[in-house]
């Protein structure tokens, strides 16, 4: 299964639009590419979730490592267009009571 | 020795040339056994060939022996990346062995013993997908009267998901008399493994505690899946979460802890994600088929759902684990 | 002595010129065909490194006889940028497996003696011999 990850800078925001399955195998390629920015001093980064269906632990591992390092820098994460399984997975592990989540993935692009 | 297998193949190969019998062809698949056997490399091989050869036919070496020396000069790589090959092998094998000590010490970590509670049976299995498991349960038991079950899963699996598990098992056995309330208990835990984990790992946690003179179970979770509660008397399943923020994240965090009430004949049911992200040919297998699952052994004695929980969703996975499965029923008698 | 020699390594083709010089000291110190090869392999693999990661260096073969024993020992100096952590390229896989050849287990299996010195920023000298038998 393969992963896409296309980041774009938006009023220095990072926009990440994450495409397929995060796994064992694709967590390395989103890890990859969270970390060219997760250094930056108060970074501004928002998580697009609509083209992901499933996530396993080792891509919530990523996830949390990439919150940790943001939040070192004072920066934010946000996240936007989990469906039903991803949501329910934030939900359980807690995760939702510390991270921004957004339920419509549009308003992001700016396209309401 | 090694003369003498030079000197066994050019006698096979004069015959062979001679008649073309299969018999020799046989043979040579048995010398060719032998020179392994004796760590001869295959340049080595192609040496006794053309020294054969100019035996053999002496009239010919002049033309054809340089081409033999050039086979030997290109098989000397094949001679090496075969060395590598057998000393990777060897590699491997101890690592085996290291491993296997591992997974014994591992075992002794994991040792628990199901509490022996008035009015409650209590099953368990847990199953690691790779030697070494990330899941982990232990149990406390006080007097005959409380049972207090932990059910935690570490993020990943195998040697990494073992060496931190660790953790929690000592965290535990330090807790021990006062590891009664779930609130507690995690966040204790929660501030041992803060401290001390990778930023990319994390532990999921159930707790919970059966009191038997009250019949009350009193539960908390870590980031983990709700347990699932039988209504007997209702023949219905609720879900048992309280929220809480998966342990290793952050150093303060709070934990819910509510309570039920336990009827005859209702059970709890704590999992871990191997149970329900199962997975078979047709993508994920339904939380409905756990549930009737469930419904069809609910009579039995708690360690025989389990079982057969255990069983029908390895089958319906084809005999294969993706991740370690734990299963922890709680049984009101 | 005139039983040593040597072949600066610059180029390419130095490591041609510096096999036919190890393959010729190897024949006349008595080495049979397949001896031959594993020698060559080992100073063309040697003076490779060389040329791939020192930019230049020298090769040199020295013919012994000890004690009734007679072999053949390469020496290859350079003074490049030396090995950082010597355990790693002499772990089976490390070099391989980038597909650069036999690298350095690779050689001292050809050779029955190997030694290696290496210092950082300094460079690196391999010493490696085989005993004719």
């Amino acid at each position: 299964m393969n992963l896409q990850v296309d980041v774009q800078e938006k009023d220095c925001v990072h926009v990440f639009r994450i495409v397929g399955e995060i796994d064992a195998f694709t967590a390395p390629t989103l890890k990859e590419r969270l970390d060219q920015v997760a250094d930056q001093p108060q970074c501004q980064a928002v998580l697009d979730f609509s083209e992901v269906d499933y996530m396993d632990s080792t891509g919530l591992g990523v996830f949390v490592a990439f919150y940790k390092r943001v939040k070192a820098v004072d920066g934010s994460v946000k996240i936007v267009g989990l469906n039903k399984r991803l949501k329910r997975l934030f939900e359980i592990t807690g995760l939702d009571d510390i991270v921004e989540i957004e339920m419509e993935s549009r308003d992001v692009n700016g396209t309401v | 020795m090694a003369q003498d297998v030079g000197k066994q193949y050019e006698e096979l190969l004069k015959k062979y040339v001679e008649n073309e019998d299969e018999t020799n062809l046989y043979a040579a698949q048995q010398v060719s056994r032998k020179f392994i056997e004796k760590k001869i490399s295959p340049e080595e091989v192609i040496s006794y060939h053309k020294t054969s050869v100019e035996e053999i036919f002496p009239d010919l070496s002049a033309r054809i022996g340089p081409s033999y020396d050039f086979l030997i000069e290109v098989m000397i790589h094949y001679g090496l990346a075969l060395m590598e090959h057998q000393s990777l092998i060897r590699k491997q094998e101890a690592l085996q062995i290291e491993m296997d000590v591992a997974v014994k010490v591992q075992d002794m970590l994991l040792e628990t013993s199901i509490p022996q509670v008035e009015g409650l049976d209590i099953g368990v299995v847990s199953k690691p997908a790779k030697k070494m498991s990330g899941d982990y349960v232990y149990f406390i038991e006080q007097g005959n009267r409380e049972a207090c079950v932990a059910v935690a899963d570490v993020m990943g699996k195998g040697l990494p998901a073992a060496l931190c598990m660790s953790m929690i098992k000592f965290g535990m056995d330090s807790l021990r008399s006062q590891a009664t309330e779930p609130q507690h208990v995690l966040g204790v835990i929660n501030q041992i493994v803060e401290k001390s984990m990778d930023d990319s790992m994390f532990i999921s946690m159930y707790y919970g505690k059966y009191d038997g003179s009250t019949c009350t179970f009193t539960f908390g979770s870590a980031g983990h899946e709700p347990a699932l509660l039988y209504r007997a008397a209702e023949d219905r399943f609720v879900e048992l979460d309280a929220k809480g923020l998966l342990l290793g994240i952050r150093k303060e965090v709070g934990f819910e802890e509510k309570s039920v009430v336990l009827e005859k004949g209702d059970f709890i049911v704590m999992l871990t994600d191997g149970v329900t992200e199962g997975r078979n040919s047709d993508g994920f297998i339904d939380e409905e088929v756990i549930l009737d699952m469930l419904r069809q052994v609910k009579e039995q004695p708690a360690q025989q759902i389990v079982d057969y929980l255990y069983t029908e969703l390895f089958k319906m996975q084809n005999y294969m684990l993706h991740d370690d499965f734990t299963l922890v029923l709680f049984k009101k008698e | 002595m005139d039983n040593r020699s040597s072949v600066e390594i610059f180029t390419e083709w130095d490591i041609v010129a510096a096999r036919q010089l190890g393959r010729n000291e190897a024949k006349t110190t008595g080495f049979g065909t397949v001896d031959q090869a594993r020698i060559t392999t080992a100073i063309s693999e040697l003076a490779r490194n060389i040329y791939l990661y020192a930019g230049k260096g020298k090769i040199e073969i020295e013919r012994l006889s000890t004690n009734g024993m007679n072999g053949i020992t390469i020496i290859a100096s350079d003074e490049g940028p030396g090995i950082p952590d010597l355990r790693k390229v002499m772990e089976d896989g490390f070099s391989t497996s980038g597909g650069l050849g036999a690298g350095m287990p690779g050689v001292k299996r050809l050779m029955d003696d190997f030694k290696v010195e290496s210092e950082v920023g300094k460079g690196t000298t391999i010493t490696a011999t085989k005993w004719l038998r």
